[in-house]
């Protein structure tokens, strides 16, 4: 694969989109610059969606801090949670229940599902395919279903509390079984769309080669998560997370880098969340959920990564007499937005939003740790 | 005696134009509630609600000032769309075929083109909120290249719409006068006088193959997905119509229901020989006719996402072969 | 029951303005219209991204600065009779990003959608339920009926 290579001496005029645009679930300013619809070049620009987390959680008590984050992103509201917790739980040494680290994974795969899910439902509204669209969000509902079961909510279920997790997200025989049945169900249906989506020829020449993010590129841009797995490089934090010792699962990875190869690796990666789900259904280990026996004291700036449904996810924070200080959250688009940039580069107009999609920008996640330089 | 058969007669088409654009009326409905949501798994919307219910709400919006270099211009190219849907209509009914710079293919082709065209024009004239104007500090210090030229996304879709009118409609015109091959007359009055005698265009081999034309290029010229490149959800939004509001609107959604019921009748001429008539029970063929036509539109548009130029090119290209060789059959 | 009214309860064009939320809302309510298991259209609401053609303009999220001109210039563009649904918590009260910067005065958030543009209806919630979101959508139809 080649290198793809911005033209700017070239451009004929420039083509701003947003902040409002169908293509876009959240608002980002993105320009693009042309030569005879082809994008020679493109600028994404964040800070829209900037309301400072960061500025809030200072100096609040660390549980509050902690169901603050939740607040950052509404689609993968319990990864931010539930790292925000690991990183106070890292920093106190405190021991987390076995009960309690199979139900957190339990939740951060239901999300990955449903965070994915969306991923396909959005990528095949950006391609103008209603029907598989609205087939994938059928499919989510299951998903958004059960989340709400265990956790109260739709959106935002606020999981994870430190040493464990809520009492309310307590898994009994009915959830689990409940569980397992919609499993089933979700991976027959999720079987039958991705056959259909396979097998469909219109859709497959359409999105094959577009959008390409070549190896190389990928890791000189620190491009994390499925959109550089998506690329051939198999790197996944899971491997290397305490909670998921328990589990055997692959890691996927698919050969191209292009719209193609994203789009069939959310759908494989949600099969391998499915497997992970059903030996935490397997194996939940009987015991309390949330471990109370610890005490706060003053800690050095404590830093944890894990993996969420979209790439690395790194939070740190110092505490202070119980209170959160020099809070820092960094998020996986943020690593990705110049994968977004380069992706859409040589590629029609038509596809530039699809280019953008294809990398599961989440701004909102993003715009935190920016500094908004006014005129 | 003669000015009796010239009323009636009269009075025969627009009471056929009538009921077509009443029957057309219902087309967007059932294409989205019997096909699209059918196959969506859904209910969808009552079979009124697109093609009857919102143009009439839409009479009713205030009228608002159109950001347009030439507002006036604007504002009559639907009203020209719509002219040129009806004129189609009269030049199909038998009434018409005495007049004979109507009644003849090249008539149809003018007329068609003039629709073409009136979208570029739409697009070049549009000056929606949601690109250039929208309040966002772009170029500013740091920005990249800001001594660009700036398009509104509006642009791009009438830049498209020519590139559909030099090849873009190519199959349509090239189904549309496949029937000459046959008849060795362009005028609608002998294809159908032909069809009479000889049987339906349509069940020959060149005929099938003309209709399959006939089909992508009604698509292409409808902008339905996946040929819907010129109003691509995904980058410009809705293309020329960006700025329509109210009774503008309105007549946007009227004549792209009463297009599709005219290009149905068009096949139903060209390729079965049986002109709208209300007179006669073959007007029900006509609605039959377009309604097999947006039943087989909408599932192939619920099935398929938009093509960029990239698959376009090589589809109309396809096409067009299929059209060339339609009509080398029908000459042999 | 008027032309007017009878025409206006049978199509209603709903069009969304994201101001920075946290994307809760925001998928909500795409989902109460998407997906086929809430399918707005059944009740004759469809979704629609230009806003000369809207009737109902639903926002979510605390307005941030650099939303504030193009939701006015979003609201302004759409021909009377217009309405505005504000969704979600942020919406309606700026939500927990309201005080980012405590006593400091900031610019950052500028507030709830109120302040900006006049709103109609509310509907609460952290995140607001599809249910509700259509809920909220129907029941501003007496207003839009009975307007001019």
């Amino acid at each position: 694969m080649d290198e793809k290579v911005p033209r700017s001496n070239i451009i004929e005029t420039e083509i701003p989109m947003g902040t409002v645009h169908p293509a876009a679930l959240e608002p980002y300013r993105v320009r693009f610059f042309v030569e005879d619809e082809i994008v020679q070049e493109a600028e994404i620009t964040i800070g829209v969606n900037h309301r400072g987390i960061e500025r809030i959680m200072e100096g609040l008590p660390v549980e509050k801090a902690n169901s603050l984050t939740e607040k950052i992103c509404g689609i993968c509201s319990n990864s931010h949670i539930w790292n925000s917790c690991r990183t106070a739980e890292i920093g106190l040494g405190i021991e987390i229940p076995e009960r309690a680290n199979y139900i957190r994974v339990i939740m951060g795969e239901l999300e990955r599902l449903h965070s994915h899910f969306l991923y396909l439902a959005h990528g095949c509204e950006v391609l103008s395919h209603e029907t598989f669209s609205m087939r994938v969000f059928y499919l989510r509902e299951i998903v958004m279903e059960l989340l709400a079961m265990i956790g109260g909510n739709r959106v935002q279920y606020g999981c994870s509390v430190l040493g464990g997790v809520r009492p309310r997200c307590d898994l009994d025989e009915a959830k689990l079984l409940r569980l397992k049945e919609d499993m089933d169900k979700l991976e027959e249906g999720l079987t039958g769309f991705v056959e259909r989506f396979i097998n469909d020829s219109i859709v497959m020449s359409r999105i094959t080669g577009i959008g390409v993010l070549p190896q190389k590129q990928a890791i000189e841009l620190a491009v994390t998560g499925p959109t550089l797995r998506a690329t051939g490089v198999a790197r996944d934090l899971r491997t290397t997370m305490f909670e998921y010792d328990d589990f055997d699962f692959n890691v996927i990875t698919q050969p191209d880098g292009d719209v193609k190869s994203n789009l069939v690796m959310r759908a494989l990666e949600s099969f391998e969340s499915i497997k992970i789900i059903r030996q935490a259904i397997a194996n939940i280990p009987e015991g309390k959920i949330v471990n109370r026996d610890w005490e706060m004291f003053d800690t050095d700036i404590i830093e944890s990564y894990i993996e969420v449904p979209r790439g690395t996810l790194y939070h740190s924070y110092a505490l202070e007499s119980g209170r959160v200080r020099h809070c820092i959250i960094r998020t996986p688009s943020m690593a990705n937005i110049g994968a977004m940039q380069y992706a859409c580069i040589g590629d029609q107009i038509t596809d530039a939003q699809l280019c953008i999609v294809q990398c599961d920008p989440c701004f909102t996640c993003t715009d935190r740790a920016i500094e908004i330089i006014r005129r | 005696m003669f000015s009796n058969t010239v009323i009636y007669s009269i009075l025969a088409a627009i009471i056929t134009i009538l009921v077509c654009f009443i029957i057309s009326t219902l087309l967007p409905g059932i294409e989205r509630k019997y096909i699209h949501a059918r196959i969506q798994q859904r209910i969808g919307p009552i079979v009124i609600a697109p093609g009857i219910m919102a143009p009439i709400k839409f009479m009713f919006k205030e009228n608002v000032k159109v950001e347009s270099p030439v507002p006036g211009l604007y504002k009559v190219l639907p009203i020209i769309c719509f002219i040129v849907v009806m004129c189609l209509l009269i030049a199909l009914t038998p009434q018409a075929f005495a007049i004979p710079a109507l009644s003849s293919l090249v008539a149809i082709v003018g007329l068609l083109k003039v629709e073409e065209i009136c979208y570029v024009l739409m697009g070049a004239l549009s000056k929606s909120v949601m690109s250039v104007r929208m309040p966002f500090p772009d170029q500013i210090k740091g920005a990249v290249h800001n001594n660009a030229t700036r398009s509104f996304i509006e642009d791009i879709s009438s830049r498209r719409s020519l590139r559909m009118i030099t090849y873009g409609s190519f199959p349509l015109y090239l189904a549309l006068f496949a029937p000459v091959t046959q008849a060795r007359s362009i005028f609608l009055e002998e294809i159908v006088a032909y069809q009479q005698v000889h049987g339906p265009f349509l069940f020959t081999v060149s005929g099938a193959i003309a209709a399959i034309v006939f089909f992508i290029g009604y698509m292409i010229i409808l902008n339905e997905y996946p040929f819907s490149i010129i109003k691509a959800k995904c980058d410009v939004i809705e293309g020329p119509y960006m700025e329509y509001a109210s009774k503008y609107r309105t007549i946007v959604y009227l004549t792209r229901g009463f297009f599709m019921m005219v290009l149905g009748a068009l096949f139903s001429v060209l390729f079965l020989g049986i002109p709208p008539l209300i007179t006669s029970w073959s007007i029900l063929i006509v609605v039959l006719v377009s309604l097999v036509l947006v039943f087989m539109m909408g599932i192939l548009s619920a099935f398929s996402p938009v093509f960029t130029n990239r698959q376009l090119l090589p589809t109309i290209l396809g096409t067009t072969l299929l059209g060339i060789l339609s009509i080398v059959l029908g000459l042999l | 029951m008027g032309i007017k009214s009878f025409s206006r309860a049978r199509a209603i064009h709903v069009m969304l303005v994201y101001t920075g939320g946290c994307n809760g809302c925001d998928i909500e309510i795409v989902n109460s219209i998407l997906s086929p298991r809430f399918d707005a259209e059944q009740y004759n609401v469809f979704l629609t991204w230009n806003p000369r053609e809207a009737d109902v303009l639903v926002v979510t999220g605390p307005v941030t600065h650099l939303n504030r001109k193009p939701l006015e210039e979003i609201y302004n563009a759409i021909p009377n009779p217009k309405l505005v649904v504000a969704a979600g918590s942020c919406a309606l009260m700026g939500g927990v990003y309201k005080n980012c910067y405590g006593d400091i005065p900031s610019e950052e958030i500028e507030g709830p959608v109120e302040n900006i543009i006049p709103v109609n209806a509310k509907i609460p919630g952290c995140a607001v339920r599809p249910q509700d979101v259509l809920a909220g959508v129907v029941s501003l139809l007496p207003i839009l009926l009975d307007a001019d």
